[in-house]
């Protein structure tokens, strides 16, 4: 079932820490979601395990580290994997960042922010055009927590996401969290970002913790989701309908029950509004 | 107007190696924070994600140096070693080269070799799979042609060789304690094999007739060939029960006849 779409239900991030209790029991969750590159391997447990995952969930991959906003070429190595895994697992979904992160051949395997110019907007529009036709496939793009914004910038961060949506033909993985983030560290009304995004071009939604340091928001996927952010979801999903919705954790990670119980609570929400919807 | 891949350079240059042209052309705006905190939280970030990679592959290291000696020899790693993937998972296999002139750890003469051996295991464990050796193929084979097969090693198999005792310093240093406590540096070598089998990846201690008679049949030379070369540095390695062994083990997984 290569084509089959992400079911519209919460689904979870699964990581090392997990895997043997989660093939083991088997929980309940609607589908689970992977970083791409941590099964970019030739073989071995951890390849095994995946494939073993896949046949109880829906999958999605999720890379962090194709570096779409690269002036550097598209690394077409990290690109063969890429569709080595797509080939291997067939997966639900295939999503990657707004971001960069090499530069003159050298990778610093973060995401790192792009200056919101047309040069930037061109450039991504060609490399997720050029990713989409060698995966066969459409993408999606996740907004990215920022820590600093640049001078250079000729619109908002609204404003180049819509247009990348509308331009570059990949649908938008829409984080809360990084709204959020990125609101308070940037100081704007993450309503307007809610007003400026098309709900048709949101193919996921994620939802993590941020911790606070040395006076900014820092996007750690480290803690339960905050109340505020809880809120902008509910905004998020009565404004642009029901969607597959994913609790991220990657460091200090709980219990595998503390993120199926984070799920629920989105659950919770999607089915309220697929009742109001109805 | 600076180009993209100008800003890249600079963010890098900025981010990695605190260098203040670069930070003051990157034109970063914000209030709160200035310029230089806002790419500190980068820095952090960024050093951080290859502190907690390269501890995921050297954990024995790791422990031998302590973590904050272990975080600083990374970061001055880092800048000199750049990342060439976007896989962070497989960045650090020049580690060992780095500590052996890393003038901080010289007197920790076996570091490097810790290292050698910790990368090997790292990448034993994502090496590719190998079917099950066919021993009924292998056993139709007539005796009289059986000298000049030649065989293949499963994809996961590192030696690793050291004029220290790192099997038992590896032992000593894990979690579970499963070695001693004290290690005398002085007891000589080891040649240690990694391999990956169903049970996960292990480590064992090989002669040296078996490591070149491993290495040989890596080298494609036939059962023979290989023998010979294992005789040359063991007088007294034996041919049968070491081949047996390593089929048993899965560390031989197929054969080919010329």
């Amino acid at each position: 079932m290569p084509d089959s779409p992400l079911p519209v239900v919460a689904g979870i991030g699964l990581r090392a820490a997990h895997m043997a209790q989660v093939r083991a029991e088997h929980p309940p969750t609607g589908w689970l979601e992977v970083h791409s590159e941590n099964f970019f391997v030739d073989g071995g447990p951890a390849l095994a395990a995946l494939d073993d995952i896949r046949r109880h969930y829906a999958v999605s991959l999720h890379g962090v580290g194709l570096s779409l906003g690269s002036a550097d070429p598209l690394d077409k190595a990290h690109l063969g994997n890429l569709r080595g895994l797509i080939d291997r697992i067939e997966p639900s979904a295939v999503s990657e960042h707004l971001c960069w992160s090499h530069v003159d051949g050298r990778h610093l395997n973060d995401l790192l922010p792009l200056p919101f110019t047309e040069e930037a907007l061109t450039l991504l529009c060609e490399r997720i055009d050029a990713v989409q036709n060698a995966l066969g496939r459409t993408i999606m793009v996740e907004n990215i927590s920022s820590y600093l914004r640049f001078s250079c910038d000729a619109m908002a961060e609204w404003e180049f996401v819509a247009a990348l949506t509308q331009h570059a033909g990949c649908k938008l993985l829409f984080d809360v969290n990084n709204v959020y983030v990125n609101a308070v560290n940037h100081r704007f009304d993450p309503r307007r970002y809610l007003a400026a995004i098309s709900g048709d071009s949101i193919g996921e939604i994620h939802l993590a913790g941020f911790d606070s340091s040395a006076g900014c928001l820092i996007d750690t996927h480290g803690t339960r989701v905050a109340p505020a952010v809880w809120d902008l979801y509910r905004e998020s999903i009565e404004r642009f309908g029901p969607k597959p919705t994913l609790i991220e954790w990657d460091t200090d990670i709980p219990a595998l029950e503390v993120l199926l119980d984070e799920a629920a609570k989105a659950q919770r929400m999607l089915e309220a509004c697929h009742a109001v919807a109805a | 107007m600076q180009s993209l891949r100008d800003l890249q350079r600079s963010f890098c240059a900025a981010t990695l190696f605190g260098d203040p042209v670069a930070l003051a052309s990157l034109g970063i705006v914000g209030g709160r924070l200035d310029p230089k905190a806002r790419i500190a939280v980068y820095r952090n970030n960024v050093l951080g994600n290859y502190r907690k990679a390269m501890a995921a592959t050297y954990p024995v290291v790791q422990r031998l140096v302590g973590a904050s000696f272990f975080a600083a020899a990374v970061d001055y790693f880092v800048r000199g070693y750049p990342s060439k993937r976007g896989d962070i998972n497989r960045y650090g296999g020049e580690f060992a080269l780095f500590l052996v002139s890393y003038r901080p750890a010289r007197e920790l003469v076996y570091l490097p070799d810790v290292a050698r051996l910790e990368w090997a295991i790292d990448q034993a464990a994502i090496a590719a799979d190998a079917p099950p050796f066919d021993l009924e193929a292998l056993a139709a084979v007539p005796p009289s042609r059986q000298a000049a097969l030649r065989f293949s090693l499963h994809p996961s198999l590192r030696i690793v060789s050291s004029p220290h005792p790192v099997f038992r310093i590896w032992r000593a240093n894990q979690v579970d304690q499963c070695g001693e406590d004290r290690v005398d540096l002085g007891e000589g070598g080891d040649t240690l094999l990694v391999s990956r089998g169903n049970a996960g990846v292990s480590i064992e201690r090989i002669s040296a007739g078996e490591r070149a008679f491993l290495a040989a049949l890596a080298d494609n030379a036939t059962l023979a060939e290989a023998a010979g070369r294992a005789q040359e540095v063991e007088a007294l390695f034996d041919l049968a029960a070491t081949l047996r062994r390593h089929v048993a083990g899965q560390t031989i997984v197929a054969f080919r006849a010329p």
